[in-house]
């Protein structure tokens, strides 16, 4: 069975809980309660994959639902309410996954000037085709915040090129690279796992 | 980028494939990848494994759902949140700045005030009471309550923008304060005069304000309201119950004028009786040896002769003041040389500051000696309140930055991305408004029509120049807090970085360099929101179009093996 893609669950034909929105902001606690069951495990788990550790994902998933709270009358109820969130929970994590000063290791660099290798497609195919998720999942943890936090905002809650960009504070032009070079540092660490694991058994 | 070459074959590289997944390349462009992965083996497969490595990405992120920690279950309505400690420092530091203000201020005022009506010789003392606006305390009080309901409508933008349409609510608040603003002036009356010779014979009496306005202007007869001029030569040599204003080549003013005389001209001469204060801005102001002022004058003039009797104080600002007359107050001078003849009479302190001492003639009769001060240039580092103003600047900076940050947040946070992003646009736009629009302004002033039109955008172009500086502020404040996208968080990022800009004013010699840099960057990043608004509307962003772009082939496949 296919999971349900948390950035697509406002797709047409997926309703969005309108009412809910109208009568929590209308202080209605019953309806703020209601929304928090339905999201908050999806943001719990964009936490998660965002955040170093499960603690800081707990932390933070609080504090976008008590942010979320005081910011739900700015929501524009004519677009979707989960990209919305989504874009609520990114910010708030790499709010402080920067004043953690976590980017200093490797997004301090210059990363335009660095040049990226040219991979060799089959070669790169067959490492994708060996890797399972808990693998990737991992490999996720090893990588620096802004990789880790582009490739999340990309892949798991599916926001737009323009979200990513408002959210890592970079050009537009600038998260293709982001992303491709995310990448490049989760194929690194995917093989640094791999070889790991074969020096471990060997 | 778009392709590396490999034995006279060219293959795509590795960012194009994944922009053409993305979606994110152009239709053209995205045709000639298609086209190239049709032919070319080596490119289908890389477009292929980086198709399931985004598949594989978004399956591992997916996955492996854990949940819910018990902890998180159920939503904590009573979890703390910690107080906005931007709330307690900018009102820290506003608290700070009206306290500094009062006691340093606002205090000693009173006092002179208790102890002598309005002979204080602090000039902004000085020019609040004696300055155009000034018309009794009546007015004032209207004034302030016109103040307070303008304050009050602010705050009612604030709390209804999100409630009701901004151009409602600011329609709401317009409408409000016109109706305000119209309750005053229901009970003047006006009678206007204009032609090459405006003349007001001995016998006429005007029974409410006079505007007159021609090349000659004679007014010999009585004026029960207030007389205001605009000519090239003026007399008065009638009574003025009410005010003297004048806006001309050359006032004399020989008769009676029982209120104040606010005088804008050329030269000016005063030989009557004035029955309170006198302001003058001259190029020569004579106030000759029959004229009686029975408040005090402020002058700011080339060339300032007091022969006559000013009873209280006198303020004065110029090139050369001689004094000769009789003065029952203190005098405070500011210009290159101060003659005191041997005939002057001045009954309290004077202060002189001048480029060297004041010539003082044996026989005058004194209160005390001159007391010199010589002209310094630039900032007073010695004295406390200095420091004590740029408390009081800050306060101000952080609390105008506050409303304004608040009112519109879209805008304020544009406005700092711009300065950090934009910098090339800003800095030419800084040059272009900053120095062009005063010019431009002054220009349309010139233009009668364009007065109104020229004086506002001279008052948004000085307003806009002090929020560039809270603007840099901000972005200071990002630069060394991180960066933001909530609206408080930056609002305490400005507070911090207004501190350290007003702390960078402050240097000697290179502080202006800050000031003024500072301020026309923020300008300049202003200026590009405002004319990027006043674009029309396009999307965002690369151009894509993801309805459009064939697939490539070969690589929407099946499900991953697991």
């Amino acid at each position: 069975m296919e999971t349900q893609r948390p950035g697509r669950m406002s797709a047409p034909g997926i309703t969005e809980p309108t009412e809910a929105i109208a009568r929590a902001r209308a202080g209605d606690a019953d309806a703020w309660g209601e929304l928090y069951r339905e999201y908050a495990p999806a943001i719990f788990r964009f936490c998660r994959r965002a955040m170093p550790t499960r603690e800081d994902a707990e932390d933070a998933t609080m504090e976008i639902f008590m942010k979320l709270k005081g910011k739900l009358n700015q929501y524009d109820t004519t677009r979707s309410f989960s990209a919305w969130l989504y874009k609520v929970a990114a910010n708030h994590c790499w709010d402080i996954l920067r004043r953690r000063k976590i980017r200093q290791d490797k997004e301090t660099e210059d990363v335009e000037s660095v040049p990226l290798e040219h991979p060799e497609p089959s070669q790169l195919e067959k490492l994708i085709e060996q890797r399972s998720g808990e693998e990737v999942r991992k490999a996720l943890e090893e990588m620096g915040a802004r990789a880790r936090m582009a490739l999340v905002m990309r892949y798991y809650s599916d926001m737009s090129y323009d979200e990513i960009a408002d959210a890592l504070g970079v050009r537009r032009a600038f998260v293709g690279v982001v992303l491709l070079r995310a990448r490049h540092e989760l194929r690194q660490a995917l093989e640094g796992n791999a070889a790991l694991a074969a020096g471990g058994t060997s | 980028m778009s392709s590396i070459e490999d034995a006279n074959v060219k293959h795509l590289d590795e960012m194009t494939c994944l922009m053409y997944l993305e979606r994110q390349l152009d239709r053209a462009r995205g045709l000639e990848v298609s086209a190239h992965t049709q032919e070319c083996e080596r490119c289908r497969t890389l477009l292929r494994a980086l198709e399931r490595e985004s598949r594989l990405l978004t399956r591992a992120m997916l996955e492996d759902t854990e949940p819910l920690p018990s902890r998180l279950a159920q939503f904590q309505e009573a979890a703390r949140r910690s107080m906005q400690w931007v709330w307690g420092l900018a009102f820290g530091l506003a608290a700070t700045g009206v306290y500094a203000l009062y006691t340093g201020y606002i205090q000693p005022w009173q006092l002179q005030l208790e102890q002598a009506g309005f002979s204080g010789t602090n000039l902004l003392g000085l020019l609040i009471f004696q300055s155009p606006f000034w018309k009794g305390w009546q007015p004032m009080v209207t004034l302030l309550e016109i103040l307070a309901l303008a304050t009050l409508g602010g705050l009612g933008v604030m709390f209804l923008r999100r409630r009701l349409r901004r151009g409602a609510a600011l329609a709401l608040v317009f409408a409000g304060l016109c109706a305000a603003m119209m309750l005053p002036a229901q009970a003047s009356a006006t009678e206007l005069r204009k032609g090459d010779r405006v003349t007001v014979a001995k016998d006429e009496v005007i029974h409410s304000d006079l505007y007159a306005a021609g090349g000659q202007i004679r007014i010999a007869g009585t004026i029960e309201g207030d007389l205001v001029v605009a000519g090239g030569d003026v007399e008065v040599s009638g009574r003025v119950l009410g005010d003297l204003l004048s806006a001309s080549g050359q006032v004399r003013m020989t008769g009676q004028v029982d209120g104040s005389i606010r005088g804008y001209a050329g030269n000016i001469t005063v030989k009557g009786k004035v029955g309170r204060n006198v302001m003058t801005f001259g190029g020569d102001v004579n106030i000759d040896r029959d004229a009686i002022i029975g408040g005090s004058l402020t002058s700011f003039s080339g060339r300032l002769s007091i022969d006559g009797h000013v009873q209280r104080d006198v303020l004065a600002m110029g090139g050369q003041a001689n004094l000769s007359g009789n003065i029952g107050g203190s005098a405070k001078i500011r210009s290159d040389e101060l003659n005191i003849d041997s005939t002057a009479q001045v009954g309290g302190p004077i202060n002189f500051e001048g480029n060297k001492p004041a010539q003082v003639a044996d026989g005058a009769k004194l209160a005390s000696p001159v007391h010199f001060e010589k002209i310094t240039h630039g900032p007073n580092y010695s004295n406390p309140h200095y420091y004590i103003w740029q408390l009081i600047w800050t306060s101000a900076y952080i609390l105008f930055g506050l409303v304004l940050f608040a009112l519109m947040p879209a805008f304020s946070m544009q406005a700092v991305n711009s300065a950090e992003e934009r910098f090339g646009a800003s800095a030419g736009l800084a040059v272009l408004v900053g120095f062009g629009l005063p010019i431009a302004a002054c220009i349309t002033c010139v233009t009668v029509v364009g007065l109104f039109v020229g004086l506002s955008t001279l008052a948004l172009w000085y307003g806009a120049l002090h929020f560039g500086l809270v603007v840099v502020g901000a972005l200071i404040g990002q630069w060394l807090m991180g960066r933001t996208r909530e609206l408080w968080p930056l609002v305490g990022r400005m507070c911090v970085g207004v501190l350290i800009v007003r702390f960078f004013t402050m240097i000697p010699h290179v502080g202006w360099v800050f000031k003024y840099g500072a301020a026309l960057w923020g300008l300049g990043a202003i200026s590009l929101v405002v004319f990027r608004r006043f674009q029309p509307a396009v999307a965002a962003g690369a151009p894509s179009a993801p309805n459009v772009q064939p697939l490539p082939p070969n690589t929407t496949i099946g499900p991953l093996p697991a």
